[in-house]
């Protein structure tokens, strides 16, 4: 769910790109350290935003009976790691502005914050409780992606209950409302793409395991699973 | 893609890219600085002129690139125009129409409908690679451009890839039901996933052979009108903002 183009007023628009620059630069000096180690990283991740951009355009089957677009958030921090997602996402962002007209530039700091931050660092941190919980391997994904996406479309509607509060009741009833709306479409989004993500999984582990070992995603022992 | 498509083929594909994003800048700081609503909206119905009839593009293809922000403006102006009262019990909400918030949701949807128009202005009428060699002059960090470079290159080979084997699995009836096209969506993205590693590995060979050892370059474009086209944007777009701050 992408904010548009000057929706937000000017000082949320400024004070979301001031708080998710540190991550995306903190993601910057992480990919520069990778590459000095393992320079064909450069190409790994420049390949990863177009696979990501990709996947977003790809239509999914929801569970409602419509069709919608999958993030991508949940699949990409277990792939990539939540760290290298925020660059990453905010280049995928900004080709969805530009080529999609899907965001915007004023809110690009506003969408990075939701999609390229909290949606992997929350599926990312999931994925390792379910896995410390010792959660059956595929549940692990599924609650990794379809929380991920959750949390993403709750942190878009506390930002703009945030910018816009209800005159009546507020944040509160400002968060409801958007909320509400909002769940008709990411809630069925956000199961179908947990479905997907355990799918996607699946298939990588039963056709290419090899591949899957040596991308580091998953241990020997999941694999056979 | 539609804007894509619109960005080679538009009457100014020749201008330099900086005077457009110069005017581009101006344009949303116009939508963002106007006295009042109708301001806003005048804005956006110069800078949708200016794209059509200036650049040349089909009001048809405008109007479908900008559907998917509309419906977000819609819906989310319709949230706005509503007032959620919630009680001191359980289950005492009311819902009515706030109507001292017309005038923010007036404000909202110019200024909304001013950034949507000055975006469309800049990607309908200027390819990304041009955009990215902007970023690259205005010294944008070195790996993001790099990311940004491999990411546009590579993302039409997967489009491809994506669009023969939807292909493929539609003629096996792979998306005949949910069932089906949930197991044939998943193989699929598995196959692209595997090929995220394989294509930059294979990538990074060649760039190896080449003896790449640092940052993507490529041959820019030159335009020769670059002053002239400089100071039509500036003064198009300095007009353009005067005019959001006066007119009220």
């Amino acid at each position: 769910m992408h904010i548009m183009e000057g929706f937000l007023p000017v000082k949320h628009a400024i004070g979301w790109t001031v708080a998710s620059a540190p991550f995306v630069a903190y993601g910057l000096h992480t990919i520069n350290k990778r590459i000095k180690e393992k320079p064909e990283q450069r190409m790994l991740l420049g390949v990863a935003a177009a696979f990501t951009f990709v996947l977003s355009a790809l239509k999914m089957p929801s569970v409602t009976g419509s069709c919608s677009h999958p993030t991508g958030t949940g699949l990409g921090a277990i792939l990539f790691g939540p760290t290298a997602m925020a660059p990453i996402g905010m280049v995928v962002l900004l080709f969805q502005a530009i080529l999609l007209a899907h965001g915007g530039l004023t809110t690009l700091g506003a969408n990075i914050f939701s999609m390229a931050i909290v949606g992997p660092f929350a599926a990312a941190a999931i994925y390792r409780l379910a896995k410390t919980a010792k959660l059956p391997f595929g549940i692990s994904i599924f609650l990794a992606a379809s929380l991920g996406d959750l949390l993403t479309y709750v942190t878009t509607s506390c930002q703009l209950a945030l910018a816009f509060p209800d005159p009546a009741g507020g944040f509160a009833a400002s968060f409801a409302k958007f909320a509400t709306v909002f769940a008709i479409t990411q809630i069925p989004l956000a199961i179908s793409e947990g479905l997907l993500t355990v799918i996607v999984f699946n298939a990588l582990a039963r056709f290419n395991p090899k591949e899957l070992k040596e991308m580091n995603v998953v241990t020997a022992q999941e694999v056979q699973a | 893609m539609l804007i894509e498509q619109s960005a080679y083929t538009n009457r100014w594909r020749r201008v330099s890219p900086a005077a457009k994003g110069l005017f581009t800048l101006c344009g949303l700081v116009a939508a963002f600085a106007a006295a009042t609503p109708v301001t806003a909206c005048g804005i956006a119905v110069v800078l949708c002129a200016v794209t059509i009839l200036g650049a040349g593009i089909p009001p048809g293809r405008y109007l479908r690139v900008a559907a998917p922000a509309l419906l977000f403006l819609f819906v989310s102006t319709m949230s706005l125009a509503v007032s959620l009262k919630i009680g001191g019990s359980v289950g005492d909400v009311s819902l009515h129409m706030a109507q001292t918030e017309y005038a923010k949701v007036a404000q909202v949807c110019g200024r909304s409908l001013g950034g949507l128009a000055a975006l469309l202005f800049l990607t309908l009428t200027t390819p990304l690679i041009d955009i990215i060699a902007l970023l690259r002059r205005l010294k944008a960090p070195e790996i993001l451009l790099d990311i940004m470079v491999l990411c546009y290159r590579t993302l039409f080979v997967f489009s491809e890839a994506v669009h023969d084997t939807i292909t493929a699995q539609s003629a096996r009836l792979g998306y005949a039901n949910v069932r089906l096209s949930m197991r044939s969506l998943g193989g699929l993205v598995a196959n692209i996933t595997v090929q995220v590693w394989q294509r930059s590995q294979a990538l990074h060979l060649a760039a190896m052979a080449r003896n790449n050892d640092g940052p993507l370059r490529f041959l820019e474009h030159t335009y020769p009108n670059f002053k002239r086209d400089m100071c039509i944007a500036l003064c198009a777009g300095t007009a353009l903002v005067a005019l959001s701050m006066v007119i009220v």
